[in-house]
């Protein structure tokens, strides 16, 4: 069965509107008309109009002006031109702009035919291209790490020289930050890439069972092991192990790890013969181990033996010139996970979440995304989709100094008193004498 | 409508009755719709033809095929063969660029006949709210000369019938 498209024809005639719409009326696509390049544009901001038919002379905006627009905006969008004055100059400089075709009013019946078989089979390459496409970036997954900031532009250049040695890798950064990936990104690089990575979140498993994971057992080694069993250690065999949040395990855990680094030999729990293992450590971590381990509280020997190299990974609210392109890859990711088209964000809602500071960093901008799309009902999300941000108390996430608050709201109450100073004194429960040095002090002048 | 051989609108009727199984009663001829003429194309506007017909609903039939010998257009396209709203009550037939081949030649009578009959059983689906078919072995396949008209053959697609059944 062929896939119905959404057509919207721009022409200011009616009488050629009407016979479009009768006509696709019959092909059964949805269709839809504008009677000026500035209704279509309006048109299309609110819904994806896979293809065009634009009239060249129209008042107001001309088709090959509009044209223009819709091949910035909308660059997917088959346009075809139609013009009942055939010039071979208006055709050339419509096919340069990225015209699909060029159709001479009246047509003939299979001319107008050829043209939708033209554009149904751009289209099937369109959408082989994209799963083609889509299925790469799956299998190169480490290339999702986006960013264009000139710290993300360091990182994206040591990740293939850490890559090449073997030596442990330390990631540090916030919750969110894309640490995985970049651990990912390590091994996909490395000689190791083509042998198992495995990760483990250490935060996540008791201590025990960590144990037990990580080193394997042998039948009969506590009560429940009934079979004998490969730790992590020695599946990974050859590959890479990515161990989140190490600073969560315990001392005991720290001495064990420490010594399968220095040995590169694993004893399973309940054995007696130490096995060799290989692998390429890469830790990850929240806290300042550093800190910790001066202060004690996180074994210094094994935190050198797994910092060989050290990656800081900033928070996005350090690198918010980023977010406009994460935005972008996220509005890919989910408009083609969930089959709405919605491809765009006004300059008032990019604003938003670049003024917005993202506790939860790049994971909690794409789940703000995801979220925004899935309940959009228009192909482009406005500042009104991002409501749900404003939940977050501000002066909380955006710390200022003592004497930024203080200024801040005397300002503030002088403001709400129309700088009656007796009257703000009153409020702020000083002298008013206190009051004009304070505002002299601030240097705080009435706007 | 207008100047049409008697033997046409018979051989549609008979086509509509031994394919669709359907009752088709032929009407006293209605006037030539000079209303239509576009005096700069010299053709004959199918939507204001369509649109006169609306006007004067012919009670106790479904469906109302008008059959022509002039050369009918919509504003877009240089010709139509035929015309019909899509889900509406009325359609035309024209059989005017169905009498000369693409080569200039005179085609045999049955086969101009067999066209028109192609024609209104199309439009006929077009009136049953039928979309045009992409299986080129079905009537509701667009065909948009007469190479393609004449491939076309006599019969919906599994499809399309079942569509067509629904729909009557």
């Amino acid at each position: 069965m062929e896939e119905k498209m959404s057509i919207m024809i721009v022409d200011d005639e009616e009488i050629v509107r009407e016979s479009f719409l009768h006509w696709f009326e019959k092909t059964g696509h949805r269709v839809d008309a504008a009677s000026s390049g500035f209704e279509a544009l309006e048109k299309l901001e609110k819904f994806p109009f896979e293809l065009l038919f634009v009239d060249i002379k129209m008042p107001g905006m001309n088709g090959i002006e509009l044209l223009g627009k819709v091949k910035e905006e909308y660059p997917d969008t088959f346009v075809v031109i139609i013009t009942a004055y055939g010039s071979i100059e208006t055709a050339v400089e419509a096919m340069k702009l990225g015209a699909t075709d060029y159709l001479l009013k009246p047509f003939k019946p299979e001319q107008l035919s050829l043209v939708m078989e033209k554009v149904a089979y751009q289209r099937k390459l369109v959408s082989e291209y994209e799963y083609v496409k889509g299925r790469l970036e799956e299998i190169t997954r480490f290339d999702n790490i986006i960013g264009q900031s000139p710290p993300m532009q360091d990182i994206f250049e040591l990740i293939p020289e850490v890559a090449q040695s073997d030596s442990s890798v330390l990631l540090m950064g916030e919750t969110g930050t894309g640490k995985e990936l970049i651990a990912k990104a390590i091994h996909a690089k490395s000689r190791r890439a083509h042998l198992p990575f495995i990760a483990i979140n250490c935060g996540a498993i008791p201590d025990t069972l960590l144990e037990s994971e990580l080193f394997g057992h042998q039948k009969g080694a506590f009560t429940g092991a009934t079979h004998p069993r490969k730790g992590f250690l020695e599946v990974v065999s050859g590959g890479t192990l990515f161990l989140d949040e190490i600073g969560e395990i315990s001392p005991k855990m720290q001495i064990d790890l420490l010594r399968v680094l220095e040995e590169k030999k694993i004893i399973r729990i309940g054995d007696r013969e130490p096995i060799n293992v290989d692998f390429r450590l890469i830790s990850a971590t929240r806290r300042d181990l550093e800190k910790e381990a001066a202060e004690g509280g996180f074994r210094e020997d094994f935190f050198y033996r797994i910092n060989v190299i050290i990656i800081q990974i900033p928070p996005l609210s350090k690198r918010k010139e980023d977010i406009p392109l994460l935005v972008k890859h996220f509005l890919e990711k989910y408009s083609h996970e969930t089959t709405k088209r919605v491809d765009h964000v006004t300059s008032e809602a990019t604003q938003l979440l670049k003024d917005y500071d993202w506790p939860g960093n790049v994971r909690e901008l794409e789940n703000a995304i995801e979220r925004a799309v899935v309940l959009s009902k228009s192909r482009t999300l406005g500042k009104e989709d991002f409501g749900f941000l404003r939940t977050i108390p501000s002066p909380i996430s955006k710390p200022r100094s003592l004497r930024e608050m203080e200024k801040h709201y005397i300002q503030e109450i002088l403001e709400n008193c129309d700088w009656n100073v007796t009257k703000a004194s009153k409020i702020l429960d000083i002298n008013r004498v206190t009051l004009h040095k304070m505002i002299k002090r601030l240097n705080l002048k009435r706007p | 409508m207008g100047e049409v051989p008697e033997i046409t609108p018979k051989a549609l009727a008979a086509h509509l009755l031994g394919y669709l199984n359907l009752e088709v009663d032929i009407l006293p001829p209605l006037k030539d719709p000079v209303y239509a003429l576009n005096q700069k194309r010299l053709q004959y506007d199918a939507g204001v033809i369509l649109k006169a017909m609306e006007s004067e609903p012919f009670q106790d039939y479904a469906k109302i095929i008008g059959v022509l010998d002039l050369d009918i257009f919509v504003p877009i396209l240089t010709h139509v063969f035929g015309e019909a709203r899509q889900g509406g009550s009325y359609a035309l037939v024209s059989v005017y660029r169905l009498k000369r081949n693409s080569d200039g030649s005179t085609p045999p009578l049955s086969l101009i006949l067999e066209r028109g009959a192609k024609v209104a059983m199309h439009e006929l689906g077009h009136l049953f709210d039928l979309h045009h078919c992409v299986d080129r072995k079905c009537l509701m396949h667009f065909s948009g000369g007469l190479e393609d008209l004449d491939e076309a053959p006599l019969y919906f697609c599994r499809y399309c019938s079942v569509f067509l059944r629904d729909a009557l």
